[in-house]
C-alpha cells in the first residue's frame, strides 16, 4: 500500500499523487464554509441591525399624511375659509425632455410666457426648479395627462375665501405654507393648522405600496373654527360702508355690528380693503384693520357717559335745566364753546343738541376721579378683551394727572381715545342695561355677561336721549331708518394737519356714529366711522349716520327683528348742527 | 419509508407554492387597498373643493348682483314685508300698534 491515490489500476497511468494534497482541498474547502458560516452569523446574528436598515432604505418608504387646515365658518355654518389642493409644479431641468409643441402647451397651461419657462428649465445643473406654485386641480390635472418627463407635482393646499374682500379683514389669510399671518388665520392659527401623521410603507420596484409596516400615525386635521360673523350682515355693511366711502370721497372707512345680547360681533369691515386670494401689490391702507387698530379722540360719543354718570349718582335728572348761554363756559381761561348758542337746556337736550357747554357745566360738578372710574369700567384706555393681531386700547390718563380743562374736554370726549371698535362695545352699557358685555369674535349661544357700570333705569333714560340725538331736532336725524326706532350720538373732529387742526376751507375730518336699535329693546350696536370725507358734508350726522340707518335696517331684517315702529313715507331731516 | 418522504416533500412544496401565491396576493390586494384610501383622500379634498365653489358661486355679493342686474329686484324695506306672528297672524307693517313712536323734541 503506497501513500497515495490511485486513480487507474493501469500501473502506466499511476500519478503518484501525495494523499496530503487531497486533505488539504478539504480542509481549503471546509475552511471555506467555515468563513462563509462566520459571515452568515455575522450577518444574521451580530450586525443584523445594520443590514436589515440598509435593505429597509432600499424599499421602505415613510409617507407623510397630510392634515388639511381647519375651515372658518361664520354663524350660519357658511365657508369663508378653505383649503383646497392647489398642487405646485416642478421640475429637474436635466431630466426634462419636451419639444416644441409640448413646451408651449405646458407653458399656455401654467399661464407663463414660453420664455421665461425656457428660462426656468436652461439651468441642467439645478436639481429642483419651481415651475409653478399652487396651481387649479384641473390644470394639475391637464398637466399630469400630458405626461411629461422630468415635470412633476407636489401636493400644496391654498387657502379660498368665497366671501373676498368683504370680510378680509376679519379673516385674514395665510401664506403659500398655509401659515397664517393676519387676522382670524393668525389669531387661532395653532388651532387651525392640524398635525401630519405618518405611515411606513414597503413598495415594489414600480413604486407601488405592498405593505405597510411599523406604527401608523394617523394625521389629525386642523379644527374648524365658527365664527360670530353673519356673512350676510357682513356682506350689507361692507357694501354700505363702501357705497358710503365712495360717495363721499372719503380716504376709508369702518364699520362695526355687534349682538347686544351676546356680545357676538355679527359684522366688522373696513374700506378700501383686499381681496385675500389676490394679495399682489397690496398697500398698507388696504391691510389696515381700522376699526380695531386706529384710535381717535371720540369726541361727542362720550357725552352719554358723562351724563349717564350725573344721572347715576342722582345728581341730575334728565329734566334738570342746565343753562348754556351764552353758548360758552369758561374753565381756567380757556374757553369751550358750542357751534351755535343753546340758551337753557334740559339733560337730554344736552344730548340732543350736543352741547359742549351744557356737558361741561355738568362734568364739572363731579370728581375727575368718578368720571375716570366709569369711563375706565366702559372700556376706555383699557385693553380690550378681543384678542386680534395689531388691536389698540387707545388713551386715558389717570383721573390724579387731569387739570380742569382736561376733565372739561375729557367730558366731551376730547383727551383720550379709543378705536371704533372700543366705542361700539362701551355702548352696550346703554343697550344691555347699564351692563358692559364682553365682544367676542367666536360664536356663542350664551347671553353675556356683563359688568354693571349703570343701573338699568340709567340705561334706559340715557337710551331715550340718544334717540332724541338721533330724531328731529337731534344731531342726526339721517340716523332713522324705516320701521324700527334708533338712537344714538354722532360725532366729528377735525384731524390733525401738520402742526395743527388745518385752516378754514383747508381742514380734514374725521365722522362716525355710534348707536342702537330697536331702541327699547336694543338687538344691536352699530358704529360708523369715515375718514377725511371730502364732498362737502363732513358731519358725523350727514355721512357717518346714513350708513348706520342703512345697516340697521339689513341687520334688523336679517336677524329677523319684527319692526316696533310704524312705517313712515319720509324721513324727517330738520337737524342742528353739532359741536366740535 | 421512502414513500412518506416523497409524500412529505410534494406537501412542503405544495405548501411553499401557495405561500408565495398568498404573498403575492395580499401585495396585490394592499396595493389596491392603498389605491382605493388615496382615491378617497382626493375625493375627500374634491368635495371640499367643490363646496368652496359652490360657496363661492352663491355669496351675498354676487346674488345680490345678479338680483339687481338680471332680474330687476330691489332690497327690501320693512314697508313692503308682511311679518308673521308665530299664532299664524299676518301683521302689517303700516298697521303695527305704534307703542314707541320717536320722540318728539
Amino acid at each position: 500500500m503506497s501513500r497515495s491515490i490511485q486513480y487507474t489500476s493501469s500501473p502506466l497511468l499511476a500519478s503518484r499523487t501525495p494523499v496530503w494534497r487531497s486533505k488539504f482541498v478539504v480542509a481549503a474547502i471546509a475552511l471555506a464554509f467555515v468563513g462563509l458560516c462566520a459571515r452568515a452569523a455575522y450577518i444574521q446574528v451580530f450586525n443584523n441591525d445594520f443590514f436589515q436598515q440598509k435593505g429597509e432604505v432600499r424599499f421602505a418608504r415613510t409617507l407623510e399624511l397630510p392634515a388639511n387646515r381647519g375651515r372658518i365658518l361664520d354663524r350660519n355654518g357658511l365657508i369663508l375659509a378653505s383649503s383646497v389642493p392647489a398642487p405646485s409644479i416642478w421640475a429637474i431641468p436635466e431630466d426634462v425632455e419636451m419639444d416644441a409643441q409640448e413646451r408651449k402647451t405646458l407653458a399656455t397651461l401654467l399661464d407663463i410666457p414660453a420664455a421665461d419657462l425656457s428660462k426656468k428649465l436652461a439651468d441642467e445643473s439645478k436639481t429642483f426648479v419651481w415651475l409653478k406654485r399652487q396651481v387649479d386641480a384641473d390644470v394639475a390635472k391637464k398637466i399630469a395627462s400630458l405626461n411629461l418627463k422630468g415635470i412633476y407635482q407636489r401636493t400644496d393646499y391654498k387657502r379660498q375665501y368665497p366671501e373676498g374682500e368683504a370680510a378680509a379683514h376679519i379673516v385674514g389669510f395665510t401664506n403659500v405654507e398655509d401659515n397664517g399671518q393676519e387676522g382670524i388665520e393668525l389669531l387661532f392659527n395653532k388651532s387651525l393648522v392640524g398635525t401630519p401623521g405618518v405611515r411606513h410603507v414597503i413598495k415594489d420596484g414600480r413604486g407601488r405600496a405592498i405593505e405597510s409596516f411599523g406604527e401608523t400615525i394617523q394625521p389629525i386635521p386642523g379644527k374648524d373654527l365658527q365664527l360670530s360673523i353673519d356673512t350676510k350682515v357682513q356682506f350689507l355693511a361692507y357694501q354700505k360702508l363702501r357705497d358710503a366711502v365712495i360717495s363721499n370721497r372719503a380716504q376709508a372707512g369702518s364699520i362695526v355690528v355687534l349682538d347686544t345680547t351676546t356680545g357676538e360681533v355679527l359684522a366688522l369691515a373696513n374700506y378700501p380693503s383686499y381681496n385675500p386670494e389676490k394679495r399682489l401689490n397690496l398697500s398698507g391702507a388696504q391691510l389696515r384693520n381700522r376699526a380695531l387698530t386706529d384710535t381717535f379722540e371720540p369726541g361727542s360719543v362720550m357725552k352719554p357717559f358723562t351724563i349717564g354718570l350725573a344721572i347715576n349718582s342722582g345728581r341730575m335728572s334728565p329734566t334738570t335745566v342746565i343753562d348754556t348761554a351764552p353758548g360758552s363756559v369758561n374753565i381756567t381761561g380757556a374757553t369751550i364753546r358750542d357751534s351755535h348758542p343753546h340758551g337753557a337746556l334740559t339733560v337730554e337736550q344736552v344730548i340732543q343738541v350736543s352741547s359742549n357747554v351744557g356737558t361741561t357745566k355738568i362734568a364739572m360738578q363731579m370728581p375727575a376721579s368718578e368720571m375716570w372710574e366709569t369711563y375706565s369700567q366702559a372700556g376706555f384706555g383699557q385693553k380690550p378683551q378681543v384678542e386680534f393681531p395689531g388691536v389698540v386700547s387707545g388713551r386715558l390718563r389717570p383721573a390724579k394727572t387731569w387739570r380742569p380743562i382736561e376733565q372739561a374736554t375729557a367730558s366731551y370726549g376730547y383727551g383720550l381715545s379709543a378705536s371704533l371698535f372700543q366705542m361700539v362695545r362701551s355702548y352696550t352699557v346703554f343697550s344691555h342695561g347699564g351692563e358692559i358685555i364682553p365682544a367676542t369674535l367666536l360664536k356663542t349661544n350664551e347671553p353675556a355677561v356683563g359688568l354693571p357700570v349703570f343701573s338699568a333705569l340709567t340705561a334706559a333714560k340715557v337710551r331715550k336721549m340718544l334717540q332724541m340725538a338721533a330724531g328731529p331736532g337731534g344731531t342726526a336725524p339721517k340716523a332713522q331708518t324705516a320701521g324700527y326706532s334708533v338712537g344714538g350720538k354722532s360725532g366729528t373732529a377735525y384731524k390733525q394737519v401738520g402742526k395743527g387742526y388745518g385752516s378754514e376751507g383747508n381742514r380734514k375730518y374725521r365722522s362716525w356714529f355710534v348707536g342702537m336699535a330697536p331702541i327699547d329693546h336694543p338687538r344691536i350696536v352699530v358704529g360708523v366711522m369715515l375718514d377725511e370725507p371730502s364732498a362737502g358734508k363732513y358731519f358725523g350726522g350727514e355721512v357717518a349716520a346714513p350708513v348706520f340707518s342703512e345697516a340697521v335696517q339689513q341687520t334688523l331684517r336679517v336677524m329677523g327683528v319684527q319692526p316696533d315702529i310704524a312705517i313712515r313715507p319720509q324721513i324727517v331731516a330738520d337737524m342742528v348742527q353739532e359741536s366740535f | 419509508m421512502t414513500r412518506v418522504s416523497v409524500a412529505l416533500l410534494l406537501a412542503i412544496l405544495a405548501s411553499a407554492m401557495y405561500l408565495v401565491a398568498v404573498q403575492y396576493e395580499s401585495r396585490r390586494v394592499f396595493t389596491e387597498l392603498d389605491k382605493a384610501r388615496s382615491e378617497a383622500r382626493y375625493l375627500k379634498t374634491d368635495f371640499d373643493r367643490l363646496q368652496v365653489e359652490k360657496r363661492s358661486q352663491a355669496t351675498p355679493a354676487r346674488v345680490e348682483r345678479l338680483a339687481r342686474e338680471k332680474l330687476q329686484m330691489r332690497q327690501v324695506s320693512p314697508g313692503i314685508t308682511n311679518y308673521l306672528t308665530a299664532s299664524g297672524e299676518v301683521a302689517m307693517p303700516a298697521h303695527i300698534s305704534t307703542t314707541t313712536t320717536a320722540v318728539q323734541p
